[in-house]
Formats: structure tokens, C-alpha cells, sequence
């Protein structure tokens, strides 16, 4: 990988002791944040990148392709373009382990204090090999983030962090990666524009405990079920164990202003209908069954994907009252059949449609950035803004309100766009 | 895959620009979208030309909007397209270095998939949103009341885009009348900004909802006119209604107008209705071929945002088309052989990009070029030839090169389209097998069947080609053409007497280094000692 994106890996003495002056610094390295360096790139702005995780790509790094016997336009291989193009750039820096602590506007700049944590594993140097997470006495201090293709180390309990007794993973690693001793830094940014990236927070389903999610074994998040394919992961089992049956449920944290959810996420019925749709296709003897309000129209030409997809699978239109755990051990739905009748039935594996929720996380920063929040709770304006009310601040992706892959890079653009025309327009002629 | 049709180029071949003008931008349009985005170019330093809008008073200068001029055909390449117009005056043809299909989308009432007719009583969305407009009164009630049913997706899917029309549809008629609205619908779509919202406040306003899964309502003509009978879901009894006014919902088709422009990509047809391909590499407003951009409907975006949503993007890829067109970090493009090519049009025909011209020869346009090499395998004279990388050995150099490091029982050969296979063999980390010979090629198309048997002769013992899932190439049938191929060859090894499953093809997306590793071992095995 190019060396850019790892520029967390900073042998001491390298720090970078004067501010970087930029065009703009992008907080969050996901499919939007990356997505608008490499547009802005390609319009001759430079900017940096900021990602508080050891790897890029933000959620869609754990997502799993979801082709059949052809592609289901799902646009999770779109976040691997997008880093080669980030990669290969010179007018993209990327920051990794590293969060924005200050903002100060003055002088038409924004002055941007960023902490970095250094990766204490050398991605390039490290081979996966797994002799340190063999090593470490402590478990958990070391892990391999699944299928991002790295090897993490959690500061909070490795005891070299507490009293600097242990370095084995450092001394079994062959290749040298692992450096303990990195310290961590602080860097100072001067950028024209603010573009705020950070995507969203998923639905945590312990809000709706009638759902049993952690209380009932089988009961699991889309998420999950696409982080447990990605890493090919996904056993159905065999003999009485077998998975045959999983049930989706739709609208978990969406179209719900109970819980203050008064929108629909958008993307749940295309990953729930794409990944039955998957597990009918691998795992033939697995049948899925989605319980739904509305099926909502997903991509383009949805009237025939729809009609090719459905024959894969059972669509109830019900969201079930109570998930429960059931005598034999499988999880069991409660719900109302098409003539108002109570109807129990177990499956083998329920799966959450959990919705794109607002990060609660974001509120000081936003705070910090003087940026409104709109009527759904997401940061800018409504509608499908790239602006927020401060001049010079701008959303892209998720983090503005629920939006598909293909639908994050088109706002990801026009983010780009806009931030082009504003630092033309407000700094015309002027030179960094 | 459709076959490519040649007509249009065949009447007129053309030639790659000598320089190119970026200044000015054709806008194919017919609603004030396209207007806005001509001002929106015209600030960024663009002279436009807008064919089909109506209005011509508010156009600033700088824009011109020929009145009753439609665009006939397209040659050319970005930076040098040639326009050929025609209006009540002639034809006339224009040079532009961008086209923009930024047409509103044809909205067609479904009567005959609900059985009904237009009359009185019944009429399309749209014949209502022009009423409301035009503050007429839609229906004479029969009772105190105006009963107002909407079919909305009723027969086959609708969307979103749909359902924002009849919510304010709804609310237009409530300021006007005393009225009853009923929406009758399979799904209520609301997976756009806001429209969740807008649903619940037009039901909690007394708007009634009817869902239906199985059998839908029955038309018939009874005494008191029109009358819908159905078996409500909900109360679970039959019921009836006599509606003042019944307004049928319409299919969002692409616009008519796309067909001078699908035309000048021979490849476009595999992609029709729409001028955006179908894979997700696509992205924004980007079609097959450089310089011409699809917005809102003509990409199938139906979205209640459609075309001016798209606006930005637009203005974005004009900018970027111009100033990667002075760069130059790509490969350079086919060359073709003079001597040997005899203008047989196959990589006109098969370029997926509409990259090939000819005149007195092919030739491929530099800037439109993908560099995908399909025309360089399937050039039936061997005359077109795309050059590796400056500094890198051709693919049978690779092969020989690589075979030659190689060690282990089973060398193999594995040919991977950059996009996605050899993206998963990086995840993989598979390239420290020292018994794989990665060959690393720009589109699974490139692959001749010539390099797989160069890969056996050289001494391989099995071969895979990997190229992206079907409908995921963004050389739109690059990996087609691959499987084809390997099938080809695999015929061509069993009659040789050689074990056809020492060849495999296979599709891999980049972010499944899994299956990537399951393909190599199963082939491993496959091969035995």
C-alpha cells in the first residue's frame, strides 16, 4: 500500500512540527470521506483525511459482496476503488488512528488539531502471520480487525501500556512491525474547508429489547451477518443443527417516531433482499423469510429485480411482536398472520434490519463546528444537502442522513463540488 | 448481451479531434432543470447550448436555446464531439466538447394495467398535478364530500418520486376542496429524505391508506358510476367505493430522447433504456463514453431529486474530464497497424467504451480509451496492440518471466482483472505462494486465448483467469468475454488430450480475498499430483 495512507506509522523525530496547509481536511476516511479526497484530488485540491480506526473505509469495509451469478449492484467492492485511487494520489494524505481535537477559524483558515495514535503494526511490513497475537499473554490486546487485513493493538490492556514489562508480540514479530515505542502525536492543519464524513451509527437493537437481541442466542444484526460473510465465516452447520430457516426483520430503529425514528433508512430492504438472496443462492436448503411494513424500491429498475429476487424467498408483511427463545432452543417469532391470527414460528437464525441512526458521538464536534442539525437528527441541512449553516462546513455521505453506497458517492461528488466552487470563489488567485 | 448496432456509424465515420475545446457544453433538456444547469455551467466559464426548452425569456447570455431544434445524431469524440441539429430551418451541425442528457423522463399513466380508460372521472397524475396548477376544480363531487382514490403502485412497483407527487397532490386538493383522498397501494415507498414524515402527516390529516398483498380491487360500472369493490385488509370486510375522481399513478421510463446519444455508443445497447450502464463502476453521472453524462432519469435516477441533484455532479465530471485529459499517467492507447488492418469495424463494433473511430483505418480516441484491450484480442487481423506499461514486460514476457521464478509441483498461472481479482489476491496475501504467477491485466477482456496457451507451454500446469462478477465490469462485457474465451480454450485442451480442468474461469469481486483462495485450492486439488 502506499505510503501515504499510513503516515500514522511515523518514526520518532519525524513529526511533522509545522502546520500543513491544505485545501480541506476530511473527517472520516469511509466510502464519502474517501470518496470526496479522490474527487477533490482529481480537481486539483489537496486535502487530509482524518479516521479515528487502524484501517479505512468505515463501515463498508466489513460489508460482504453480495453477487449471485452476477452482481447485485450492492457497490461495496466501490469503497476498493476508491482507496486505490486515495492510495495512489499525491495530493491526499491520510491520517489513521487519529481524531480532530481543536478547531480554530482565523485569518480564513481553519486551524485543525488532530491527535494521532501511531498503528503500532507496520501494515506493509506486517505479513499476517499471527505470531504476536500468539504470544501476547493478554488476550485481547491484539487483534486481527476481520477481514480488513490488519492486526490491531488495544492500548487500553496491553501491559507495556501499564508498566512497560511486556514487549513480546515485538520481539516474536519475524518481519519487525510491531513498534511499541511510537509515540503519539499531534499534528496541526491549516485548511480552507471543513468536509464532515463520518457516516453513521447503526440502530444499537438493545433500544427494542422485544427483539432479543443479546438476550436470545440466534438473533443477530445484518451488520454482523455481512461481517460474518465477508470473512467467509457463515457455517450453516450440519445434520439437526443445520441452519434452514432465517428470518429478516425490517424497520428495527426506522420509520418509528416512538424512538424518534420518523424516517426510513433506505437501505435496509436492499441489504436485507440482497443478503437473503445470497444465503438462498450459497447455502441451497437455507430458506429465507423477510417480515416487512413496505418493501422499498432500491435501485433502479427495482420492478424486475424485485420480481427475479422474491421467488428466493417468503415475505410476510408483519413485524413480529416478540422474539423469543423457544423450547427446542431456536429462536421464536410472534406475529399476526394476513386475517389478524397470532402466529408462532421458529427459525434458525433472526436477523436484525437495524437502521442508520445519527452518531450521538458527533454532537461536540458538531457543537464545536457551530453546525445545525436537521429535522432528523443528522448534521446540515435536510434534503439531500451537502451544506450545513456554517460557511466553509460540508457533509458528505451518511452523516447527513440514510443513504445507500451509490447514493453516498453521488453526494460525495457533489460535496466535492461544492467545496471546489467555495474555495475558488473565496480564495481566488490567492496562493497556499 | 444485445449485439452492438452499427447504423449510425457506419453512415458516418469519425475522425479522432485533432485539439480539443472543452469551452462548449451541449445540454439536452425540456424543463427548467436544464436551464438551471446551464447557468450553473455558464459560471464556471462554459458557453451552452440547450435544445428542448420551451422558455426562452429568462436565459442569460452565454446560453443559447435554438427554439424547435432536436439533436439528430452524435459523432465524435470529448473535447470533439460533432452535434448534427435539425429544426424547421435546416440542419445545421454544431462542435461541443460535452453532452449532457438532462431531459425530464417520460411519466406514462398505467390505465391498462388497472383495466381502465381515462374519462371524466379517471385521470393520470399528471393530468391532476396540471389542474391543481391551473386551479381548476378536479371532480364534481356527487355528495358534500370530493372522494379522491389514488392508485399508487397498485399494479407492479412504484416509488418514492410517485409518492411525493400524490402527498402533494393531497395537499393541493385540501385547500381547494372538501375532499376524501384514498391511496390504495402494495408498498407505501418512502426511502427518501423527509418523505416518512410526509406520509404519517398526510395519514394523521385523513388521508386513508389501503395495503394490499393478494387480490387487489375489482373495477366495475355500476349505477352510480365507476365503482370499486375490495376486501378491505385491515377491517377484514368487503367494501365499496363510488370515487368522484380516480387518479391512476404512472411508470418513470427514461426519456424518449436518448436514442441519438445511445447511438454513438455502439456498446449502449446492452445497456438501453438507459444511457448509464448497469455496473456500479459508473459512478455519478458518468456513462460508457467520456464526455457524455446522464442525469436524473436518463440513468434511471427517479429519485424526487432526479436531474437537479445530479446538477453538481455534472459540473464536477466536466471538470475532471478536463483536466485528467492533460494528464498523462495512464497507459498509452491501442495502436493500429496500418498495413494490417482492412477497417473490418469488429473494435469499432465491440469497443465497450465507443472509443474506436475510422477513417481510413481504426484508431482509438486517447481520452475515451479505457484501456480495456478487448479490441486488441478480438481484432480478427492481429493489427490493433495495446503496449504494456512503459518499463513492464508484455504478458507472454510476464508469463515466461514469472514461470521461470517459480517453484512447487504445481505452477500456476493466474490472469486477474486489476479492478477486482487481483485487489483480492493483494487482500489474500497470496502473493507470497511461490508457486503463482500473478498476471495482473487491466480487464479480464484482455486475455487472449493465445496468453492461456503461452501459460501451458511455458511449462504451467493449471491456469485461472478471474475477472469481475457478470454486470459488475466496467468494460461492461469484459468478463463475459473471458468466460467465452476460457471456454473456448478448455474445448481446445480436451481435444489436445490435455485435462480441461487444469483451466478455470472465474468471477471475483475485490473484496472477496476468500473466494479468491478457495478458487486457487479447488484448482490445485482439481489438477491432482
Amino acid at each position: 500500500m502506499h505510503k501515504c495512507l499510513w503516515e500514522g506509522v511515523r518514526g520518532p523525530g519525524t513529526a511533522l512540527s509545522e502546520n500543513m496547509k491544505k485545501d480541506a481536511v476530511i473527517i472520516g476516511g469511509g466510502v464519502a470521506g474517501a470518496w470526496c479526497a479522490s474527487e477533490l484530488s482529481r480537481l486539483g485540491l489537496e486535502s487530509i483525511i482524518v479516521e479515528k480506526d487502524p484501517y479505512p473505509g468505515g463501515h463498508v469495509a466489513g460489508y460482504c459482496c453480495k453477487a449471485t451469478d452476477k452482481c447485485q449492484r450492492c457497490g461495496a467492492c466501490l469503497l476498493e476503488d476508491v482507496l486505490e485511487c486515495v492510495e495512489k494520489s499525491d495530493r491526499i494524505t491520510c491520517l489513521l488512528r487519529s481524531t480532530v481535537t481543536q478547531v480554530n477559524r482565523a485569518n480564513g483558515f481553519f486551524n485543525i488539531s488532530i491527535f494521532q495514535q501511531p498503528l503500532r503494526i507496520h501494515p506493509e511490513k506486517c505479513n499476517l502471520c499471527g505470531k504476536c497475537m500468539e504470544i501476547c499473554p493478554v488476550p485481547g490486546a491484539l487483534t486481527r480487525l476481520p477481514d480488513k487485513n490488519c492486526i490491531s493493538l488495544n492500548e487500553d490492556s496491553c501491559i507495556f501500556f501499564k508498566d512497560g514489562s511486556c514487549q513480546a508480540c515485538a520481539d516474536a514479530c519475524p518481519e519487525g512491525a510491531v513498534d511499541l515505542k511510537v509515540p503519539a502525536g499531534e499534528t496541526q492543519v491549516d485548511a480552507r474547508a471543513i468536509i464532515l464524513a463520518c457516516g453513521f451509527k447503526a440502530f444499537d437493537p438493545r433500544e427494542k429489547p422485544r427483539f432479543g437481541y443479546g438476550l436470545i442466542p440466534g438473533v443477530i444484526t445484518g451488520l454482523e451477518l455481512d461481517s460474518i460473510l465477508r470473512g467467509g465465516n457463515f457455517d450453516p452447520g450440519e445434520g439437526e443443527k443445520k441452519i434452514k430457516s432465517v428470518a429478516f426483520i425490517q424497520c428495527v430503529g426506522s420509520r418509528d417516531p416512538k424512538i424518534g425514528r420518523n424516517y426510513c433508512s433506505r437501505v435496509c430492504c436492499g441489504y436485507a433482499l440482497r443478503l437473503a438472496g445470497l444465503l438462498g443462492d450459497r447455502f441451497p436448503g437455507i430458506q429465507p423469510a423477510i417480515f416487512y411494513m413496505d418493501i422499498q424500491s432500491f435501485d433502479r429498475d427495482f420492478e424486475r429485480r424485485f420480481e427475479a429476487i422474491r421467488r428466493k424467498m417468503r415475505l410476510i408483511r408483519a413485524i413480529p411482536g416478540e422474539v423469543r427463545n423457544g423450547t427446542d432452543g431456536r429462536p421464536e417469532l410472534i406475529y399476526r398472520g394476513p386475517g389478524e391470527e397470532r402466529i408462532v414460528e421458529s427459525f434458525d437464525l433472526v436477523v436484525l434490519s437495524v437502521g442508520i441512526s445519527p452518531d450521538p458521538s458527533l454532537g461536540a464536534l458538531a457543537e464545536l463546528l457551530g453546525v445545525n442539525t436537521n429535522e432528523d437528527g443528522f448534521l446540515g441541512r435536510g434534503g439531500d444537502e451537502v451544506f450545513t449553516d456554517t460557511s466553509g462546513v460540508f457533509v458528505a455521505g451518511a452523516i447527513q442522513g440514510p443513504k445507500s453506497i451509490e447514493e453516498t458517492v453521488s453526494h460525495a461528488i457533489r460535496t466535492a463540488g461544492a467545496v471546489e466552487s467555495y474555495v475558488k470563489e473565496h480564495y481566488r488567485g490567492e496562493n497556499q | 448481451m444485445k449485439v452492438p448496432v452499427l447504423e449510425s456509424i457506419f453512415l458516418n465515420p469519425s475522425p479522432v479531434p485533432q485539439t480539443r475545446d472543452f469551452r462548449r457544453v451541449l445540454v439536452l433538456g425540456g424543463d427548467e432543470s436544464a436551464r438551471e444547469l446551464g447557468e450553473r455551467l455558464k459560471r464556471e466559464g462554459h458557453e451552452v447550448l440547450i435544445l428542448g426548452g420551451k422558455d426562452r425569456s429568462e436565459v442569460s447570455a452565454g446560453i443559447a436555446l435554438p427554439p424547435d431544434t432536436v439533436l439528430e445524431r452524435v459523432n465524435g469524440f470529448v473535447g470533439g464531439f460533432e452535434a448534427l441539429l435539425r429544426s424547421p430551418l435546416g440542419h445545421s451541425t454544431e462542435r461541443v466538447g460535452f453532452i449532457v442528457a438532462a431531459q425530464p423522463g417520460e411519466n406514462i399513466p398505467k390505465y391498462s394495467d388497472y383495466g381502465l380508460a381515462r374519462s371524466e372521472r379517471v385521470m393520470s397524475l399528471s393530468d391532476l398535478e396540471a389542474m391543481l396548477i391551473a386551479g381548476e376544480a378536479p371532480a364534481q363531487p356527487r355528495g358534500e364530500w370530493i372522494h379522491v382514490v389514488f392508485l399508487c403502485g397498485l399494479e407492479g412497483e412504484s416509488d418514492p418520486l410517485e409518492f411525493e407527487r400524490v402527498f402533494e397532490a393531497i395537499e393541493r386538493l385540501r385547500k381547494i376542496c372538501l375532499v376524501q383522498p384514498h391511496l390504495f397501494t402494495r408498498h407505501v415507498k418512502v426511502a427518501a429524505p423527509g418523505l416518512e414524515r410526509r406520509y404519517r402527516q398526510t395519514r394523521e390529516e385523513g388521508t386513508l391508506f389501503f395495503k394490499f398483498d393478494g387480490i387487489g380491487p375489482v373495477f366495475e360500472e355500476g349505477p352510480e358510476g365507476l365503482t370499486m369493490i375490495f376486501h378491505d385488509p385491515v377491517l377484514g370486510y368487503d367494501m365499496e367505493i363510488v370515487p368522484d375522481l380516480l387518479v391512476v399513478d404512472e411508470l418513470h421510463l427514461p426519456p424518449a430522447s436518448l436514442k441519438p446519444l445511445l447511438d454513438a455508443i455502439p456498446s449502449a445497447a446492452a445497456t438501453t433504456p438507459f444511457l448509464q450502464p448497469e455496473s456500479t463502476r459508473f459512478s455519478g453521472v458518468r456513462t460508457l463514453k467520456a464526455g457524455i453524462l446522464a442525469l436524473g432519469p436518463s440513468r434511471g435516477n427517479f429519485g424526487p431529486q432526479g436531474i437537479k441533484g445530479d446538477i453538481e455532479a455534472a459540473v464536477v465530471a466536466l471538470k475532471t474530464g478536463v483536466i485528467e485529459e492533460s494528464q498523462s499517467w495512464l497507459p498509452s492507447a491501442p495502436t493500429v497497424d496500418p498495413a494490417k488492418c482492412t477497417t473490418c469495424l469488429t473494435c469499432v463494433r465491440l469497443c465497450p467504451h465507443g472509443a474506436m473511430s475510422f477513417q481510413k483505418r481504426a484508431e482509438a480516441d486517447s481520452a475515451s480509451c479505457m484501456r480495456c484491450g478487448i479490441c486488441a484480442v478480438e481484432c480478427p487481423m492481429g493489427a490493433i496492440k495495446l503496449e504494456p506499461v512503459a518499463g513492464e514486460a508484455d504478458i507472454p514476457g510476464k508469463i515466461k518471466d514469472g514461470l521461470a521464478l517459480a517453484h512447487g509441483t504445481k505452477k500456476l498461472v493466474a490472469f486477474l482483472c486489476s479492478r477486482s481479482a487481483a485487489r483480492a489476491m493483494e487482500s489474500a496475501g497470496l502473493k507470497i505462494r511461490n508457486n503463482l504467477t500473478p498476471i495482473i491485466v487491466p480487464c479480464a477482456g484482455t486475455v487472449d486465448p493465445d496468453h492461456l496457451l503461452t501459460a501451458f507451454r511455458e511449462g504451467a500446469d493449471a491456469v485461472i483467469v478471474a475477472g469481475c462478477h457478470t454486470g459488475n465490469c466496467a468494460s461492461l462485457y469484459g468478463t463475459i468475454l473471458a468466460g467465452e474465451r476460457s471456454s473456448r480454450v478448455r474445448l481446445f485442451l480436451e481435444e489436445a488430450g490435455i485435462n480441461a480442468k487444469r483451466l478455470v474461469f472465474t468471477t471475483l469481486a475485490s473484496n472477496t480475498p476468500g473466494d479468491f483462495v478457495r478458487a486457487v485450492l479447488d484448482l490445485e486439488a482439481n489438477i491432482g499430483e
